[in-house]
């Protein structure tokens, strides 16, 4: 059931516009990927390229080796959920699941087994003769879920199919949609903006930029070891603050600036530096606040103000200018706004870039 | 609050009172009339008239109509249709151009088009007849009732068109797409996609068309000259030659009925498809 995905050198445009550079991905069958990205990266372009609602302009896509890049969609073996869910209102829950079916012209009573095996697996028992526009969000992305499940496709294609609903239910079918893809071992691409949802849902995070892949690898590996500044920032290291620093061994020596005290990091920074100027990049709750005047060994201290405060819960977060910049930082205890600090970011917190690499 | 309403009531005057003098006057009028004999007395003799005389022409009529409405359904959901699912960009924009034109014919000009065009002699046969597709002695006349659907239908489809394909670009796109990429060729989304959720609009236009056909004189008057005629051509012989306005009145009130039908039926779908949400 479950098949190799392969997508060699996709390039796609819409009109004039080239939308995806040259995009290869190689997804293992079984695997589930989700493409990350903010709008307008080219992530529902690739999953629309993917499904065959868009032809690529050059490249392939094979599944199970058979190039499919000339195939109408209906003749690529996928299904695909989308994000309005897309269920067709003058039908009943069991019509829309078992329309694919009907399409494959299995006989009646097949169709009726496999739709009601699909309900019960989805938790919609007794559901089967309700009309669509009667059922809440979540159980509507349920049926569309049912619906693309229930013609075995080999690659499952899901285009946000979780934004229109509400946090608490969308956190539940999260689980339920990874559940099932690993139960039933089928290949899924998840176009989603999301970056915890696809932290949580992912084998592998693709992460793209302007229409090219910034980063693939495992939710763990993007989130600890982005590989470039833009990686970073969409993984919540929001935080930049620029050094100039010098190579000494295996650490690096950080020359005091407009924000930053003098420090020296056991760690050798980005691959062949030697000496120059760093973009550093941390998360809020990767910092620390500590006092104004106290100082920490491998870590970059950042004396300044507090200028604004936030009880988002759990933790107070705080807003720190520190010079020209202001840098968020979470802290367990509760300061007063105007307090003088020194944000305290330890060194293996910090993603280190040259500058200008971006 | 008030002096607003007052004036919103003010305005709508105007209105009503041409509703009323031009529509609703003449129309109970002409209901009243369809039940009382010359002397003014009540009287259903209108009716026995106009069974004996033009009930050939009244089934004549609603078969006419519905033959109409049925190849009106079937354009304006295949131009629609095209319009929606279609892949020919140029295709598309050239249809679009094109298919609204004969709605900015006026009924009379598009008869006395049609009497040129689909005569034994007319532009249609003799086109054909040039390139060779027909031979001209099998020509023939179309200047009778499949004139009259002709017309009807040329005029018709492309203000049911417009409806339907306005509603068919307001669906999720998404919901095409969902049975495209589960393997539905594009005239079963047609059929099992896209028509069913638009279904109401076509009602609508339908419905519009039938009533609009109903109320054409001067197409059947200029393309089918014998018998068995449409009622409105029956109504105009009873009141221009005969000076018979009771009899004119009863195959009026039959139409209304008929027309009401229609409505009716369009209602209570409407309604049982609402309960059923």
């Amino acid at each position: 059931m479950s098949a190799r995905l392969e997508i060699d050198r996709i390039e796609t445009s819409y009109g004039a516009t080239r939308v995806l550079k040259g995009v290869s991905l190689d997804v293992a069958p079984g695997e589930f990927v989700a493409l990350l990205g903010s709008s307008g990266c080219g992530k529902t372009t690739l999953l629309r390229t993917i499904a065959g609602f868009l032809s690529a302009d050059a490249g392939e896509i094979r599944v199970g080796g058979r190039d499919i890049s000339g195939e109408p969609p209906d003749r690529r073996g996928m299904a695909m959920v989308f994000q309005s869910y897309a269920l067709w209102p003058h039908m009943t829950v069991a019509q829309n699941v078992g329309y694919g079916l009907r399409l494959k012209k299995w006989d009646r009573a097949r169709i009726d087994a496999r739709v009601n095996e699909i309900l019960a697996m989805l938790k919609l028992d007794g559901f089967g003769h309700r009309n669509v526009t009667q059922l809440s969000g979540g159980q509507r992305q349920r049926v569309a879920l049912g619906r693309a499940l229930a013609v075995e496709p080999q690659v499952l294609l899901l285009d946000e199919p979780l934004s229109n609903l509400d946090a608490r239910i969308r956190e539940d079918v999260r689980h339920e949609i990874k559940a099932l893809q690993k139960s039933l071992g089928i290949t899924a691409i998840h176009v989603t903006h999301d970056r915890e949802e696809a932290m949580v849902m992912a084998d592998r995070i693709v992460i793209l930029d302007a229409g090219q892949i910034a980063q693939v690898g495992p939710p763990e590996t993007i989130y600890n070891a982005p590989n470039s500044p833009f990686v970073a920032a969409f993984m919540g290291a929001t935080n930049v603050v620029r050094i100039e620093a010098e190579r000494s061994g295996e650490a690096i020596v950080v020359a005091p600036g407009a924000g930053n005290r003098p420090a020296r990091l056991a760690r050798p920074g980005p691959q062949g530096f030697a000496r120059g100027k760093l973009v550093a990049h941390f998360r809020s709750e990767a910092a620390e606040l500590a006092d104004a005047g106290a100082d920490f060994a491998d870590s970059l201290m950042l004396p300044g103000r507090i200028v604004q405060a936030a009880y988002p819960g759990g933790v107070w977060r705080y807003s720190v200018a520190v010079g020209e910049s202001q840098f968020l930082v979470d802290a367990p205890e509760k300061r007063a706004l105007g307090d003088a600090v020194a944000v305290r970011v330890p060194a293996d917190a910090l993603h280190l870039y040259q500058a200008g690499a971006s | 609050m008030g002096p607003n309403r007052n004036i919103s009531i003010l305005l709508t005057v105007p209105a009503l009172v041409v509703v009323a003098l031009l529509f609703i006057y003449p129309l109970g009028f002409s209901l009243v009339g369809a039940f009382q004999d010359k002397a003014g007395a009540w009287t259903l003799g209108n009716f026995g008239r106009a069974w004996d005389l033009y009930r050939l022409d009244t089934a004549f009529t609603v078969v006419i109509v519905l033959v109409s409405c049925a190849l009106i359904a079937f354009f304006s959901v295949a131009i629609g249709g095209y319009l929606t699912l279609g892949e020919s960009r140029v295709a598309k924009a050239i249809l679009n151009f094109v298919y609204r034109w004969p709605l900015f014919i006026p009924f009379i000009v598009a008869a006395q088009c049609m009497r040129t065009f689909i005569a034994r002699n007319g532009m249609m046969n003799m086109t054909l007849v040039y390139f060779g597709i027909l031979d001209l002695d099998q020509v023939q006349g179309f200047l009778d009732w499949r004139g009259i659907v002709f017309t009807f239908v040329w005029k018709q489809t492309p203000f049911v068109a417009l409806m339907v394909a306005g509603a068919m670009a307001g669906l999720d796109r998404a919901t095409i797409e969902a049975a495209r990429n589960l393997g539905a060729s594009r005239l079963r989304i047609l059929v099992e996609i896209v028509v069913p959720q638009v279904s109401r609009t076509l009602a609508v236009g339908l419905v519009l068309s039938f009533v609009t056909m109903m109320s054409v004189l001067s197409v059947p008057l200029m393309l089918s000259g014998q018998s068995p005629s449409m009622l409105t051509v029956n109504m105009a012989w009873r009141i221009n030659s005969v000076g018979d306005y009771g009899t004119a009145n009863a195959l009026g009130f039959v139409s209304y009925l008929m027309t009401g039908f229609a409505a009716w039926f369009y209602l209570r779908h409407g309604m049982r498809e609402r309960a059923g949400r």
